[in-house]
């Protein structure tokens, strides 16, 4: 095996184009999309800023008020109109969201300032202004219908801005993340009264506004670009097997006592080191002239080169895959077009060419379900610091990925005679 | 010892091999002659284990290689017609290759690359990639590739196809000389029958996926011993003349040459009479007449209707 991995590596080598292909292209790309969008975006985290004006048209106490009557007229016993009453007026739902907008951290990051809405128009009009929080009149009885009585809410707070930009995609997801905690934690019961008596910032709000400081552009092209064309390395070393029935070398090797699936297992490997080594080379290179992960310890590194083994084995067994094929199909044409399909699809899906956080859920739950698209978010993830136990999962799905593929593969390797 | 045993390969309708009995006896230099799509590279791909056969076995010292081909892996050398040679890797690093995957012993490897390199004559360019060098130099590497495990048995297909005369003759050289020195049994496939006079002692010739006749030169010479070849040259052309010949009785074909007719006939003594008289009756003259010896040339060309080279 071990000269078939060498002989592997060395054709792949010698080619000097495909070399270039593989290392530089990604590189180039990634410098390339840095200097394109370094002007829309602000790469540096600890500028990214946002002056947001709140415009609060909720009028709390005659909505509580409003609520309450509408809970007298209800037909449930009064006790329970008792105790809704104090969970109503324990919780002001405005209040919250300047609570959460008052987090020490976040301001840093998004300062705020309550204003009226024409002012708060007039600003935006003059560039004072990013965006535009408005907290819609009726909040307060829609959002304590809706948790308290379980009622679809249909005034939803809405984010104005002048122009669409990815900033202002990250200010309405950390919005959407309040509500939907602020959901979750009304929805787990008896304690919320209490809990609420102090407004608490939600748990998921902050690991999101953790993420918007540590996460940028660059680091999400240097990922997707390194993972998108470790994908294409497992078409590259798949489709030599063309190469080799064309220049009858396969024949040669089958008129030896070489068990073929040395051969697959040569292929398998070689796609493993040469895509662990072009991503390997991308994160450095990136890191190096672009400072791409600054200030990363030591221990992120190496995290990271953990979650690209284990992606680099995936590509390994799509290699594997191709290989079989392209044994059976003795097409060249057909297998390449069915491999640049698999890797192009792989490439959307995964998000790749675009983020899939700022998709519909929908399309990040494919997306994860994609080995590079997991890996991406692996490795966002951990950039955000989660923890070593959020590795585990994905890396298993991976390597499971990975033997899959190659049981598939050996499955349908041709043997020797049929070829 | 190497046999087959009414060995048949059968693609779709055609069929390419078609019952075919041939053995080589250890250390002999055998022929394979037959015109293009005869099926020697298909018998070839069946013996060396690549295509199994539709019908019939291929035995090696008895025991078929069929089911266990290992046994034929391993004495068996094969020069295949194309050339398989990875392009992007130097001569040595392919020989490398393909030393290691023939499991030869990692002590022995490095000198026999350096031997088979030597046989070849391209120690001193061992190091630049095949894709650089030319037809005959690749043919050379091609052959190289097949010695590397001491094979008992080589089976060469075509290995002088489109090469330029010295290495072709290098080529010979160091056929012949694995024949005659190392002992080593070797199956030969050409379209050049004066390299198959040359190296082989024995000859089989197909054609249509049949073999059509076989034996020692003298032997498949004797075919035509029954049959005379005249080359005949004349004062002026005639077809009445050649209608004439035509209708002789021991005459088989005539054909028309750039300077003459050629006519196969039976051995007959009245020939020359006839000849001389049916030209007088034309008012021609023969200019010259010559009674030629047949060659295997000639042999081929009396079984299979085709001359060896389109
Ligand atoms: N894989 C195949 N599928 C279908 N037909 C084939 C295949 N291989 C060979 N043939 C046919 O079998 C016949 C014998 O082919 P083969 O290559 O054995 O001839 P050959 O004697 O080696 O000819 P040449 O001197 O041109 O090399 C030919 O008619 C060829 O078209
Ligand atoms: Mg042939």
């Amino acid at each position: 095996m071990g000269s078939f991995l060498k002989k592997d590596l060395l054709v792949f080598w010698r080619d000097r184009k495909e070399v270039l292909l593989a290392l530089f292209l990604p590189i180039v790309i990634i410098v390339v999309l840095n200097l394109a969008f370094s002007g829309l975006f602000d790469n540096d985290a600890e500028s990214v800023n946002m002056n947001v004006g709140i415009v609060d048209e909720n009028e709390h106490s005659t909505e509580l008020e409003q609520f309450k009557l509408r809970l007298q007229e209800m037909d449930i016993l009064e006790v329970e109109k008792e105790a809704l009453i104090n969970q109503a007026s324990a919780i002001k739902p405005s209040e919250l969201i300047v609570e959460f907008f008052n987090d020490p951290k976040l301001k840093e990051w998004i300062p705020y300032e309550k204003v009226s809405e024409a002012e708060a128009i007039k600003l935006v009009e003059e560039g004072d202004l990013d965006a535009i929080i408005k907290i819609p009149e009726g909040f307060t009885y829609d959002v304590l219908s809706s948790l308290l009585l379980e009622e679809d809410s249909s005034t939803p707070i809405s984010i104005l801005a002048a122009e669409q930009s990815m900033e202002l995609n990250t200010l309405q997801n950390v919005v959407n993340d309040f509500i939907d905690t602020l959901n979750l934690q009304f929805a787990l019961g008896s304690t919320v009264g209490a809990d609420l008596e102090e407004p608490v910032l939600p748990q998921g709000g902050r690991e999101v506004v953790e993420g918007v400081e540590t996460f940028n552009i660059s680091q999400y092209f240097t990922i997707a670009m390194s993972t998108l064309f470790a994908l294409f390395i497992a078409q590259t070393v798949a489709m030599k097997t063309v190469t080799e029935k064309r220049e009858r070398v396969f024949n040669r090797i089958l008129l030896t006592n070489s068990n073929p699936l040395e051969y697959l297992m040569g292929k398998t490997l070689a796609t493993f080191f040469l895509s662990m080594i072009q991503m390997l080379v991308t994160f450095a290179v990136t890191q190096l002239f672009l400072d791409v992960f600054p200030g990363k310890s030591l221990a992120f590194w190496v995290g990271v080169i953990v979650i690209i083994a284990a992606f680099a084995l995936t590509v390994s067994g799509l290699s594997a895959l191709f290989t079989s094929i392209t044994l059976i199909l003795n097409d060249s044409n057909a297998a390449s077009g069915i491999f640049t399909m698999i890797v192009m699809s792989f490439g959307v899906l995964g998000g790749s060419f675009f983020p899939l956080q700022g998709l519909p859920v929908v399309f990040q739950k494919i997306g994860e379900w994609i080995p590079n698209g997991l890996t991406q978010t692996v490795l966002i993830k951990w950039i955000q610091l989660t923890s070593v136990q959020d590795l585990i999962v994905p890396i298993i799905i991976l390597i499971v990925f990975f033997m899959a593929c190659l049981v598939i593969a050996v499955t349908i390797f041709p043997r020797r005679g049929r070829v | 010892m190497l046999e087959t045993i009414n060995l048949s390969k059968t693609f779709k309708e055609k069929k390419a091999v078609d019952e075919i009995d041939i053995y080589l006896d250890d250390g002999e230099s055998v022929g394979l002659l037959g015109p293009n799509g005869a099926g020697k590279s298909t018998t070839i791909s069946m013996i060396s284990s690549l295509l199994k056969p539709t019908s019939g076995d291929v035995k090696l010292n008895g025991k078929s290689t069929i089911k266990d081909p290992s046994e034929i892996r391993k004495v068996l050398g094969v020069v295949p017609q194309e050339i398989a040679l990875y392009e992007e890797l130097s001569a040595y690093e392919n020989l490398h290759f393909f030393g290691k995957i023939y499991k030869v012993k990692k002590g022995f490897l490095e000198n026999r690359i350096q031997e088979v390199l030597d046989m070849v004559g391209l120690k001193d360019r061992q190091n630049e990639l095949v894709k650089t060098f030319s037809g005959g130099m690749k043919r050379r590497v091609n052959i190289a590739a097949a010695l590397l495990h001491h094979p008992k048995v080589l089976i060469l297909d075509e290995p002088t196809v489109g090469i330029d005369p010295q290495s072709r003759n290098h080529i010979l050289e160091t056929v012949r000389k694995l024949n005659e020195d190392h002992g080593t049994t070797i199956l030969y496939t050409s379209h050049y029958m004066e390299e198959v006079e040359q190296l082989c002692d024995r000859v089989y010739i197909m054609d249509h996926g049949k073999v059509v006749a076989s034996g020692s030169k003298d032997e498949l010479l004797s075919i035509l011993s029954s049959e005379d070849t005249i080359q005949v040259q004349l004062s002026k052309s005639s077809d009445n003349l050649l209608e004439a010949i035509k209708a002789m009785k021991p005459v088989r074909r005539v054909d028309e040459t750039s300077d003459g007719i050629r006519i196969i006939s039976k051995k007959d003594s009245s020939i020359l009479n006839n000849l001389v008289h049916a030209a007088e009756k034309e008012g021609i003259q023969i200019t010259h007449f010559q009674l030629e010896v047949p060659s295997l040339e000639d042999v081929f060309l009396h079984l299979t209707g085709k001359s060896l080279r389109d």
